[in-house]
């Protein structure tokens, strides 16, 4: 079989990040991935001090990509992230100074405890790719990722991002206590963010910029995949606890997120199983149930839906 | 989708269908009448939905009908007004709005139709109706029991496809009765209520007399007289002999019962043979010409080499018969001559002069045969069954003037000739021919084969069988090329035969018969050559067949040809089951994950392999092909 070389490069990446320095958060880490290659943004959503920190800084660490962070809280103000115009006394006019969203890889932390405000001047940046400040329009840098942890919103003292919000997210995951063995090894180990900061990049910004043109035009997508995706975004829309089942939209980034998680998988090719795969992270957070259902797991509801569409074998 | 209410319609006029059409032909007018518009207005009200007339209005108008149809009854006619009211009534259910109830008296009066229609016949067809009536009424009640939960329920195909095949499925678990039930429960070889009625009269069979001239045309039926079971024979050995015709009485030849006693000498080798024959008025007991002997109780031998029964044979019956087909009958004795010389008291003059000629030209019994036999065939005499001589001197005309005549011409001439000129002769009745019947075995005769020909006494030799029709000129078109087994005559021959076997093994069913039949068979195989029976049977019992396959093939086509892919992917999850233990319903587990669970290289190999081809649609190479073989060859179990 022919892989890419740029492929080699990004699943080396991903093995060296799950082994040496990120253990038990493998699956985190490709879904990562998969939003990287995609140019898809991705929102984990767990308990603090699950390490959704320290997988950011990985990922950006390791790709070679400049990395931004910021913090959210109820008084952040949109410039805080886009950055804003000061005064040059000496040269007599207004000189942008760029704000943290002006990089790679943008950790947005605990982005459900900023304002409604703030937060969709940020959603907007990351659909836009580019900020308008007093009438000037900068880009965005390429590659452009943004990497938003929330805590589960039954804590206090946050606002929930709204549904329409959630669909800008390709991926939407948790993280999870890592296996038994594992967190010991970490807490004999203690933190690794030290070691973070000496990290040597496997890849550069030219790398993933080409493994993404790979993703997105060298892997073939078969009509028996479209249907089965089709059958998975119709089983949805029928479903009797759904009110919104998924939008085209979630259907052309399943369709997207299961080509890289095929080019990760060093194929050539989309297969079912990855898209079975990467379904619940891309989808899940899309559905909107019915008033009286909203309580529900919707994970567990869409790996229901998934168990009961034959895949296509022959 | 499929609404119920429409489907128990359509059933039960299906129903009510194989219920009429087999008592239909024996319904006087009114009822025949009642049942089309019933039927008729039935079906046009249940599609418009509206029924103007209300039942309790029908069956009031129905009471004066029954009464009408109580006074006809009577012993005499006990049958035609009991079937008459159950049809009246059956046209009025079909006619009404209906209710589960009212279909399911449709179910039950067209049962009791198709049964009464046994009373006037006993044919197979009766079978056919009842196993489609069986498992019609069968589905019926399955989809009733929905119909009376709720009328406007519509059932989606798939589950009517469930519903159809229990329906289906409760006759076909009950075949295995029918094997307990056939040998004991009683049954009849006469349609019940028919036996006093006489069998038509057959316009061309058999007769006990003979009588030319009587009328010009000669119409032909194809019913069947009688079936012989044996080998096949030559052709022209084909006379069946039934009656003897010894005194001429004016212009008939009738049997004179006084037959003098002599005795008849069967020589060479005998024929074996099984008649059965076909229930009719007559008594004559039929076998090849001619009989040496006939196994059937109350059968009498007469001494002119004919058998009798002493009633007319009302019921199925067969007999096993000898016969000596040489053509020859030598005495023992002398015969009397005087008997079989007599003449009827008017005799033509010209007919007369004739005999009195062969009589001076000819010395001998031999040589007079043989000057007659010139004098026929140089005579330009037509065989025909059209514009016959009639009248008083019907048998001059036919010698002298028209030339053209039946057999009963020919042979009434002959005999008479014969006698007139001094030879004892007499005219045997019986049958010409037969159609062999590869599949039974059997010979089929039907009444247009009867045929009277001529038995006359040679000193010395004995009766010689004389056939005056074959000096005909035109004899050879006649009776020589035989016909044409065109395949409209092979299917009357198989149609026959499934009559036959019918006859045979259930309407005269007998234990030991049937006994005696599967020792046959058991025989018959032993020594079986794959013989002609084999190769005439083929294409009959293939057709079937064939046509059962096509239609499992048609049905189950997806089933059937599962793509090269689909084996190889069901193989290869068989295999992981089997193997490694990693069961999953079909098509639910992706073929990577389930390699991945494996942990087994080569089952990778295959996944990536197959799905390389099969995602990127395009067909596995051969080599790809060969691989995917190899691998599910050696199986996924991991070697330690």
């Amino acid at each position: 079989m022919t892989v890419p070389h740029n492929n080699r490069t990004m699943i080396a990446m991903l093995d060296t990040l799950s082994r040496d320095y990120l253990h038990g958060k493998e699956e985190v880490l490709r879904l990562s991935m998969i939003a990287l290659l995609t140019g898809g943004h991705i929102l984990i959503e767990d308990l603090p001090g699950l390490g959704k920190t320290t997988i950011a800084l990985a990922l950006a660490g390791m790709s070679g990509l400049s990395f931004g962070r910021v913090q959210c809280t109820s008084d952040l103000l949109p410039s805080d992230i886009t950055g804003l115009s000061v005064f040059n006394r000496e040269e007599g006019h207004f000189t942008f100074l760029p704000g943290p969203i002006f990089n790679n890889i943008v950790l947005l932390d605990e982005i459900n405890r900023a304002m409604p405000r703030t937060q969709s001047a940020m959603l907007e940046a990351m659909e836009e790719r580019r900020v308008t400040v007093e009438g000037i329009t900068h880009h965005l840098p390429d590659p452009f990722m943004v990497f938003a942890t929330q805590n589960p919103s039954d804590q206090s003292g946050t606002f929930p991002l709204p549904e329409s919000q959630l669909d800008r997210f390709l991926i939407c995951t948790g993280i999870g206590y890592p296996p038994e063995h594992l967190e010991k090894g970490i807490i004999a180990g203690g933190g690794i963010r030290e070691r973070l900061e000496g990290m040597t990049p496997a890849a550069s910004t030219a790398d993933i910029l080409a493994a993404r043109k790979s993703v997105e035009n060298g892997i073939y997508l078969s009509n028996k995949v479209v249907d089965y995706i089709y059958a998975l975004v119709a089983a949805t829309r029928s479903h009797g606890m759904i009110q919104t089942g998924l939008s085209t939209r979630a259907a052309i980034s399943l369709a997207q997120a299961s080509r890289a998680a095929a080019f990760l998988e060093g194929r050539d090719y989309v297969a079912p199983d990855d898209v079975k795969g990467i379904a619940v992270a891309v989808c899940a957070h899309r559905l909107v149930m019915r008033p009286d259902q909203e309580t529900a797991d919707m994970g567990g509801l869409l790996r229901a839906l998934i168990a009961d569409i034959a895949l296509p074998l022959a | 989708m499929v609404a119920i209410s429409s489907l128990t319609a359509v059933l039960s006029y299906a129903i009510a269908l194989c219920g009429i059409v087999p008592l239909f032909p024996f319904l006087t007018v009114a009822p025949r009448v009642a049942l089309a518009a019933g039927m008729l207005a039935g079906i046009r009200q249940d599609r418009r939905g509206t029924w103007p007339v209300k039942n309790w209005q029908f069956n009031l108008a129905v009471v004066p009908v029954f009464l009408y149809y109580a006074l006809q009854f009577s012993r005499a006619n006990p049958a035609q007004p009991v079937v008459s009211a159950l049809a009246i009534m059956l046209a009025v259910r079909l006619c009404g709005e209906k209710s589960v109830r009212h279909y399911l008296q449709i179910d039950a009066l067209s049962l009791f139709c198709l049964a009464s229609s046994s009373l006037f016949n006993l044919s197979p067809v009766f079978l056919f109706y009842l196993a489609l009536m069986l498992l019609l009424v069968a589905v019926s009640l399955v989809l009733l029991t929905f119909h009376s939960l709720d009328s406007r329920l519509i059932l989606p195909r798939a589950h009517l496809r469930k519903v159809l095949a229990v329906g289906l499925m409760m006759p076909l678990a009950s075949l295995p009765l029918l094997v307990i039930f056939f040998p004991i429960l009683p049954r009849t070889q006469i349609p019940l209520w028919n036996f006093l009625a006489a069998p038509a009269t057959r316009p061309s069979g058999f007769s006990d007399k003979v009588e030319p001239g009587a009328s010009a045309i000669v119409g032909e039926s194809r019913t069947i007289a009688f079936r012989v079971e044996m080998p096949r024979q030559p052709q022209q050995q084909l006379y069946w002999r039934g009656t003897v015709f010894n005194r001429m009485d004016g212009n008939r030849w009738v049997r004179d019962t006084a037959v003098p006693p002599e005795q008849l000498q069967y020589k060479g080798p005998r024929i074996a043979q099984t008649v059965y024959p076909e229930p009719g008025p007559s008594r004559a007991l039929f076998s090849l010409d001619a009989p040496a002997a006939i196994a059937l109780p109350r059968a009498r031998g007469a001494s002119d080499g004919i058998f009798e029964y002493p009633g007319p044979i009302t019921r199925r019956l067969s007999y096993g018969a000898e016969s000596v087909t040489s053509g020859i009958l030598p005495t023992v004795t002398g015969i009397d001559r005087a008997f079989y010389l007599r003449l009827p008291s008017r005799i033509p003059e010209r007919v007369r002069q004739l005999a009195a000629d062969v009589k001076r030209h000819g010395t001998g019994d031999a040589r007079r045969l043989e000057l007659l036999e010139q004098y026929f065939r140089n005579g330009n005499y037509r065989y025909s069954m059209r514009d016959l001589p009639t009248g008083e001197d019907a048998l001059e005309q036919f010698l002298f003037e028209k030339k053209q005549g039946h057999c009963e011409f020919f042979a009434s001439a002959f005999a008479l000739l014969l006698r007139a000129a001094g030879v004892p002769a007499r005219l045997v009745g019986g049958y010409l021919g037969g159609d062999y019947n590869e599949l039974g075995g059997y010979y089929l005769i039907s009444d247009d084969m009867a045929h009277v020909w001529v038995e006359a006494f040679i000193d010395g030799r004995g009766w010689v069988r004389v056939d005056p029709s074959s000096f005909a000129r035109n004899a050879g078109e006649v009776w020589g090329g035989g016909k044409q087994r065109n395949p409209a005559m092979k299917l009357r021959l198989f149609l026959d035969s499934l009559d036959h076997t019918w006859n045979r093994a259930i309407v005269t069913y007998d234990f030991e018969q049937q006994a005696e039949i599967a020792r046959n068979a058991g025989k018959r195989l032993q020594k079986l050559e794959a013989g002609k029976t084999a190769k005439a049977a083929l294409p009959y019992l293939l057709l079937p067949v064939a046509l059962a396959l096509a239609l499992a093939v048609i049905v189950r086509r997806k089933g059937l040809f599962t793509s090269r892919n689909e084996r190889l992917q069901r193989r290869f999850y068989r295999l992981i089951e089997r193997d490694c233990g990693i069961r999953s319903d079909p098509g639910r587990l992706g073929l990577f994950e389930a390699a991945g669970l494996t942990g087994n290289d080569r089952a990778r190999e295959f996944a990536a392999i197959y799905a390389g081809a099969l995602y990127r649609d395009r067909k596995l190479t051969v080599h790809e092909f060969a691989r995917l073989r190899r691998i599910l060859r050696d199986g996924f179990v991991t070697k330690m």
